[in-house]
């Protein structure tokens, strides 16, 4: 697999660190060379988090050079148009299009942007999906992240058992088969 | 058998790192970036004795008497927390080491989450201690087993300097195993240890002779790695993330990668300098290292083309290199900008710091701020905070400005704010001081903010955190504190009992000396507060924003069939039920579901 730079931007308390580990012991189980980065600053309180994830044969830095960017995971779609400035031309944008109001929108100062995946899609290969609603029918909202990286998964050079040896060694027991199921809505659609 | 290999941030990777060297004790205050290091060695180090101590200056101290008794011991803190720990590592690196001596700081070029940019390398030096700057996690981890012997080996106290970025980065790193060790015990040479003259005056010439000989050392130390290019124009000489981030750009050049990044090895550099025709450094924050060089004689070029703040990332060196005529085509072209609504961070859900502060922005007072959660409220919506310097800060600040004022009779009621992690960290020596020259007509309240845990770090353990944690080891009894260190005036409010509170707290806004008032909610967040959620009856709320005042993430006006006004919602999987919203509502239109 050539390098693979993977962008994940979302909201404080979204389990972004989580996801990032996630992506990284899958990648180091295929053999590949990895770095990320994980939020740096104030991780939990609502504010804007991201990270990034550089997969391939030799990486040095963890961090992804301007316009160098292949994949964005936005956990949140105000979040993924903000980052999306670090996207190679045609990259994937995959988006949670569930929706998290921002202080400045809920004091009615500023609207939340209505035309997100419009302006996406005229630069980018975006697909989208309600992975929260999709992971409350699968049993909890916490899944949505993995329906995320499953729906990634096809883009990446990782076989699904290792896909699946690292959701068993990451994620709280209880709720193990929750991910799996997830993992694969995402990865079958 | 095969070494095993693993994917580990900076911070776990120091943690493992200290487990493989034979660590027996670490101490450490909470702080961002280091904070995991101790996080990891609770997760899943049973060998090794673990604290969060009360300070980084306690955390620095028991560190500093495992080493005595002859035990390796490390100290782990934000950059900043090394300001708090300088009286004693100040005098400590004057002492022999025994057990082998770690101090790891973790720097912040960028500010990700902190009030300074201070570069702790000129402290190492400033201390007398030797420096390592990994540029990856297996260099986290190897540099602390290296900081260990070397530490004993030289009888030299090391520091780890580490940054944000690296901290919270991770790459694969190869275990090994814990080398068991004993500890001699302390039965050392009283000159050696007590840090008062005649002893101190020969342990300047000792320190010095250490450096000297960790200079000569570091000639041919195998942390410091020189990569010889095609091109003899230039040699650029680094350290830590900044090597990376260069390597990235895939140039042809010879690189100087330093490991140790004090002392240097100056005569190495000497030799070097002579077969380039140009030699640059590049570096984060200040000049240290170009300094040095400096100082030395050896001539060469750096924040001439690189910033003094912030990170250097692969883009910022490729510019400097540029502006430096290194290389003549800029590779990589700016980000697409992308303008958006802007994202704070604001407090949690049924977080106990909204009532407290709604109640203060319309109190309309002067607050003076301190470090923690409830420095959100310095930001918009709620811009309540005048001031924020750095922990404990508050009371001393309180009192400073309140006679000031008074003294030429434009005093006013004046609030400070404080939670308990930060009160017992360096608020309590203010608190006592307020004691002093207390007159009428100095009006001033103290709110403490006691939520039972560092709760911006993540949740850390405070000394009052017992209240709320029956499983916690420290149960310092708050109100009893305060009245046994001899204020009278202490009140104690339910914050969520919104009006009883506004009541308590403008009351002692009003009287006209010196107030306390602490409150007793714990963090939501920390002790997973969840209670059934509140929801709004569209048909009672006259959408007169109360609510969404508070700022509770939740709440939002939104339209709903058959009303052509905006109403309040609350999102029903967010809402915590602290009830907040529902008293601060004048029409009684939000309530508690079933
Ligand atoms: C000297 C120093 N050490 C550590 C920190 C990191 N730090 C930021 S906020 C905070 C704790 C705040 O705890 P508390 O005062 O109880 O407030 P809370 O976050 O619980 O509201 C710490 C330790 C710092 N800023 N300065
Ligand atoms: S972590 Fe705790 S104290 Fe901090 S904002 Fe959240 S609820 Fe409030
Ligand atoms: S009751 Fe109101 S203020 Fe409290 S958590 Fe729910 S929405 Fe927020
Ligand atoms: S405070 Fe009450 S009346 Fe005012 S907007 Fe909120 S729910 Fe409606």
């Amino acid at each position: 697999m050539i390098n693979k730079n993977i962008i994940l931007a979302g909201v404080g308390g979204q389990g972004l660190v989580l996801t990032t580990k996630l992506i990284c012991e899958a990648a180091l189980k295929a053999g590949y060379d990895v770095k990320s980065n994980d939020v740096i600053g104030l991780a939990q309180r609502g504010g804007r988090v991201w990270g990034s994830v550089r997969i391939g044969k030799k990486v040095y830095s963890p961090n992804i050079p301007p316009k160098s960017g292949d994949i964005l995971l936005a956990l949140e779609p105000l979040e993924g148009l903000r980052w999306s400035g670090i996207l190679k031309e045609k990259a994937k944008v995959i988006i949670n299009i569930s929706k998290i109001p921002p202080a400045h929108v809920m004091a009615e100062k500023e609207k939340y942007p209505g035309d997100i995946e419009e302006r996406l899609s005229k630069k980018y290969d975006v697909i989208t999906i309600n992975a929260t609603d999709e992971g409350k029918l699968l049993g909890t909202p916490k899944v949505a992240n993995t329906i995320l990286v499953g729906i990634m998964a096809k883009y990446l050079d990782i076989p699904m058992d290792i896909w699946e040896e690292a959701i068993k060694e990451n994620v709280p027991s209880k709720y193990i088969d929750t991910n799996m199921k997830a993992f694969k809505k995402g990865y079958d659609m | 058998m095969k070494t095993k290999e693993v994917v580990l941030t900076g911070n776990q990777a120091i943690a493992r790192g200290f487990y493989e060297a034979g660590g027996l004790v670490a101490a450490s205050y909470p702080g961002s970036p280091t904070v995991d290091i101790m996080e990891s060695i609770k997760r899943n180090y049973d060998e090794i004795y673990s604290e969060f101590s009360t300070n980084e200056k306690v955390a620095l101290e028991v560190a500093i008497g495992a080493s005595f008794a002859g035990a390796r011991a490390m100290a782990s803190m934000k950059h900043v927390g090394v300001n708090i720990a300088a009286d004693p590592l100040m005098t400590f690196t004057q002492t022999k080491i025994n057990g082998g001596f770690l101090l790891v700081t973790g720097d912040d070029p960028g500010m990700s989450s902190s009030q300074n940019e201070q570069d702790n390398r000129i402290i190492g030096k400033f201390a007398n201690m030797a420096i390592l700057d990994p540029s990856n996690s297996q260099e986290a981890k190897d540099f602390t087993k290296i900081a260990f012997s070397l530490s004993e080996e030289y009888s030299t106290p090391f520091m780890l300097r580490i940054t944000s970025r690296l901290c919270h980065s991770r790459s694969k790193v190869k275990l090994e195993k814990r080398e068991e060790r004993d500890i001699t015990g302390f039965n050392g040479d009283l000159s050696d240890y007590c840090m008062v003259p005649p002893n101190t005056y020969k342990k300047q010439y000792v320190m010095k002779d250490r450096i000297e000989k960790l200079k000569q050392a570091a000639e041919n130390m195998d942390i410091n790695i020189l990569e010889e290019g095609n091109n003899k124009d230039v040699l650029i000489i680094t350290s830590g993330l900044v090597y990376n981030n260069l390597k990235e750009l895939g140039l042809d050049i010879s690189i100087y990668k330093l490991g140790m990044v004090y002392p240097l090895p100056i005569e190495k550099i000497k030799q070097l300098a002579k077969e380039y025709s140009k030699v640059i450094v590049i570096e984060e924050m200040m000049p240290f290292i170009e300094n040095e060089l400096k100082i030395n004689g050896i001539d060469c070029e750096g924040k001439k083309y690189f910033s003094f703040t912030g990170e250097l990332s692969t883009e910022d060196i490729e510019k400097g290199l540029f502006s430096a005529g290194v290389i003549d085509k800029l590779k990589y072209k700016e980000n697409d900008e992308v303008k958006t609504v802007q994202r704070l961070p604001m407090f949690c859900s049924g977080c106990p710091h909204r009532p407290v502060f709604d109640i203060l922005k319309k109190s309309r007072k002067k607050v003076i701020g301190d470090i923690g959660c409830y420095s959100l409220a310095a930001l918009y919506p709620l811009e309540v905070l005048d001031t924020i310097i750095s922990m404990g800060a508050s009371i001393g600040i309180l009192k400073g400005m309140t006679k000031a004022l008074n003294m030429k009779d434009k005093g006013e009621p004046l609030v400070a704010v404080i939670g308990d992690g930060t009160f017992f960290h360096s608020g309590m020596p203010g608190m006592v001081n307020m004691l002093h020259q207390m007159e009428d007509g100095e009006n001033m309240t103290i709110i403490i903010l006691n939520n039972g845990t560092t709760a911006m770090t993540g949740g850390q353990h405070t000394a009052s955190s017992g209240s709320y944690a029956e499983e916690d080891d420290m149960n310092v009894n708050m109100v009893k504190l305060i009245n046994s260190m001899g204020f009278d005036r202490v009140k104690v409010v339910d914050q969520f009992k919104y009006k009883e509170a506004k009541n308590i707290i403008n009351e002692e806004i009003k009287y006209p000396g010196l107030s306390i008032v602490i409150t007793t909610r714990p963090c939501a967040l920390k002790f997973k507060i969840k209670e059934t959620h509140f929801y709004v009856d569209p048909k009672i709320c006259i959408g007169c924003r109360s609510c969404v005042k508070t700022n509770c993430p939740p709440i939002l006006m939104k339209e709903y069939e058959g009303f052509d006004k905006l109403k309040s919602s609350i999102n029903s999987d967010m809402c915590v039920g602290c009830s907040v919203c529902a008293q601060v509502c004048p029409v009684g239109a939000i309530k508690r579901s079933e």
